[in-house]
């Protein structure tokens, strides 16, 4: 089986409303899909179901082999902590922890030497480009270096999907797209599965596929 | 609990952690001082009695002597019977017992008050054997007296000297500073208490007011455990009639008319309250701390940590800040303690307790004992409010650690 994740009859409703209306899909292992569509279509709410931030109403999601619908809540904690990598429009980095604690803060609850756990980090923000700022503060750090940082947290526990909720949403057009290109290298060079929600139509055209959602529901 | 990201969070937003530590050291100190304020009167109460080794005095008021002419009675300190004293003796609780017989002696030419004491018994006016200043304390069977060093000024007396009191001779083996040691029960002269029964047996005023047999006493001193102080009391009042009289650490406390003296439930109170405050501010704190924390929370929550590795994070967090609070609490309980320390206290000792005539110069004048307030910061005090300081910590975050679960991690992806 070559699918790193599979969707089967989604719904979410919040209330009254229904927000993702049963959706199904596939990611394969590798594969860099884009997720488009207008404000407001349920794009996120999709996103955080398919990575277990929150459960379905009805329907399945297996990743990598593992059902994650219905299970406990610190199983899921633990099963992101393994095996999923976030990327936030908003960055979402801890203001009072520097550039490498952020990086290392998923591995904080892991019995693991901080020695251990700092040379992790800054291989990381290596390859980043960014090792100069390790010991800088978030608020120190310009938006595509938040952005780097928050990538690198991302990348931190060897996760085997990463999903990016609109990571250029609040850069500049020429940043974005030294993001953009980092996204892309990860997945060209380390074969990186990525789910990437984005308005830009222009940034989606570099994906591998795009996903098609309107009023809840996935049309292409 | 990581202690890095701990102490980078208290670190980082101090103003935040300094509310939290400056609010729980404040109502800590508060609590802290209040509580060695009571203490400390309660201790001073206790003075007065302590000195002469004694923790309650027993007299029977009566009547004024008919005839101020030799030895008689002050009209409160009239005879205790020896088959009284000896019900007395018997009650349980006591862990140390002396009698004396206070005399004031009227004689043509100067007036004196004596003091017939168990030279023997570390009870009582015994303990003055440690305040002779000159010569020695007075040997038992050979008419020898002490002279108190006022008196022995005013009459110009020395050690070796002979003294005729009531007509009878003594010679003064000794001064005694008594001024220092105690204020109840002061004499002129103290002497053997059989010398002085002899002396009260023999007077016709005394006989008259009071009849007084050869092993009666009219002043007790008794040693116990302040647990039994007050079932004591009662049994003695129960033997002595309603003229007895018995001073207690508590009358004393009673007579110190502070509010901390007068009621341990002021103090108790007070305490609570400032308890509850602090408990609620830190509360309060904290619950502030992860309102603001919210989002934060969700980002921990979205990278894989779970309810109890944040809760043991946030309670890590509060329990050093409530730790770091209870010390700041106690540094400042020292300083009010040492402040509070300098103030000098009267406490008043009652006529009835070391009697003197109205009619003398300064005589019914009001005696103080005189000392500082004596505050002390205990030892368990000091290990409770530490202990305090943890315990709200830990219940404080234990009661906010529902608020951490009921945040959702996938409210991270909305906080644009
Ligand atoms: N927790 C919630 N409670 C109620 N309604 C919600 C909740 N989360 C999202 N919604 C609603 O669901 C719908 C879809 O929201 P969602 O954020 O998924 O859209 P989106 O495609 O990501 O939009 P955008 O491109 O603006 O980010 C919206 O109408 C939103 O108001
Ligand atoms: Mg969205």
């Amino acid at each position: 089986m070559n699918d790193i994740l599979t969707a089967t009859g989604l719904n979410k409703a919040f209330d009254n409303l229904q927000v993702v209306k049963d959706v199904s899909l596939t990611i394969q292992k590798g594969e860099f899909v884009c997720l488009v569509g207008k404000s407001g279509s349920g794009k996120t709410t999709l996103l955080s179901v398919l990575s277990g931030l929150e459960q379905p109403t009805s329907g399945e999601v297996t990743i990598n082999g593992t059902s994650i619908t219905n299970s406990l809540e610190n199983d899921l904690a633990l099963f992101r902590r393994k095996s999923i990598g976030f990327v936030f429009q908003s960055f979402n980095l801890i203001p009072t922890l520097s550039a490498w604690e952020n990086v290392a803060l998923p591995l904080f609850p892991v019995k693991m030497d901080r020695e251990k756990r700092k040379e992790r980090a800054m291989e990381l923000l290596g390859q980043m480009e960014i090792d100069h700022r390790a010991e800088h503060r978030p608020s120190a750090l310009s938006g595509g270096e938040k952005q780097r940082v928050a990538i690198a947290r991302a990348l931190v526990n060897y996760p085997e999907i990463i999903f990016a909720d609109e990571p250029t949403g609040n850069l500049d057009s020429e940043t974005s797209e030294a993001i953009m290109n980092i996204l892309k290298h990860l997945h060209k060079q380390k074969g990186l599965s990525i789910l990437m929600v984005s308005h830009d139509q222009e940034l989606a055209a570099s994906c591998d596929r795009i996903i098609h959602m309107k009023d809840g529901e996935v049309i292409s | 609990m990581n202690i890095q990201y701990l102490f980078k969070e208290l670190y980082h937003r101090r103003r935040r952690t300094l509310t939290a530590i400056f609010s729980l050291a404040v109502g800590l100190a508060i609590l802290i001082t209040i509580n060695a304020l009571s203490m400390a009167y309660n201790k001073a109460s206790r003075i007065p009695l302590k000195e002469i080794g004694a923790d309650i005095t027993v007299q029977r008021a009566g009547n004024v002597p008919e005839d101020l002419t030799g030895p008689v009675f002050a009209c409160s300190a009239v005879t205790i019977k020896n088959d009284e004293i000896k019900q007395i003796q018997q009650l349980p609780g006591i862990d140390g017992f002396a009698q004396a017989l206070l005399l004031w002696v009227f004689d043509e030419d100067r007036f004196t008050i004596m003091l017939g004491i168990d030279g023997e018994n570390p009870v009582g006016p015994g303990t003055l054997r440690s305040e002779v200043i000159d010569g020695n304390f007075f040997e038992k069977g050979k008419h020898q007296a002490l002279a108190e060093i006022s008196y022995a000024r005013t009459y110009n007396i020395q050690t070796g000297d002979q003294i005729t009191i009531a007509k009878k001779t003594y010679m003064i083996s000794g001064i005694v500073d008594a001024s220092r040691a105690t204020k109840i029960a002061a004499a002129n002269i103290y002497l053997d208490i059989d010398d002085a029964q002899k002396l009260a047996r023999e007077s016709k005023q005394i006989q008259a007011v009071s009849p007084f047999g050869t092993k009666d006493a009219n002043i007790l001193f008794i040693k116990a455990n302040s647990s039994h102080i007050e079932a004591l009391t009662l049994s003695i009042k129960n033997i002595l009639g309603e003229k007895a009289s018995v001073a207690t650490p508590a009358s004393f406390l009673k007579s110190l008319g502070s509010l901390f003296a007068l009621s341990d439930k002021f103090s108790l109170a007070t305490s609570l309250i400032a308890l509850i405050v602090t408990i609620l501010i830190v509360l309060k704190t904290m619950a502030g701390n992860l309102a603001e924390r919210a989002n934060e929370i969700g980002v921990l929550k979205a990278v894989g940590w779970s309810n109890k590795n944040i809760a043991s994070q946030l309670a890590g967090e509060s329990i050093i800040q409530c730790l770091m609070g209870g010390i700041l609490g106690l540094i400042l309980s020292f300083i009010a303690a040492s402040l509070l320390g300098l103030i000098q206290v009267n406490i008043p000792i009652p006529w009835e307790m070391s009697p003197t005539p109205h009619f003398l110069p300064g005589g019914g004048d009001p005696v103080f004992k005189t000392l500082q307030l004596p505050v002390t910061i205990s030892w368990s005090l000091t290990a409770f409010s530490i202990l305090l300081s943890v315990v709200v910590g830990a219940v404080a975050s234990y009661l906010l650690s529902n608020h951490i679960s009921q945040i959702k991690p996938s409210e991270v992806l909305r906080n644009e």
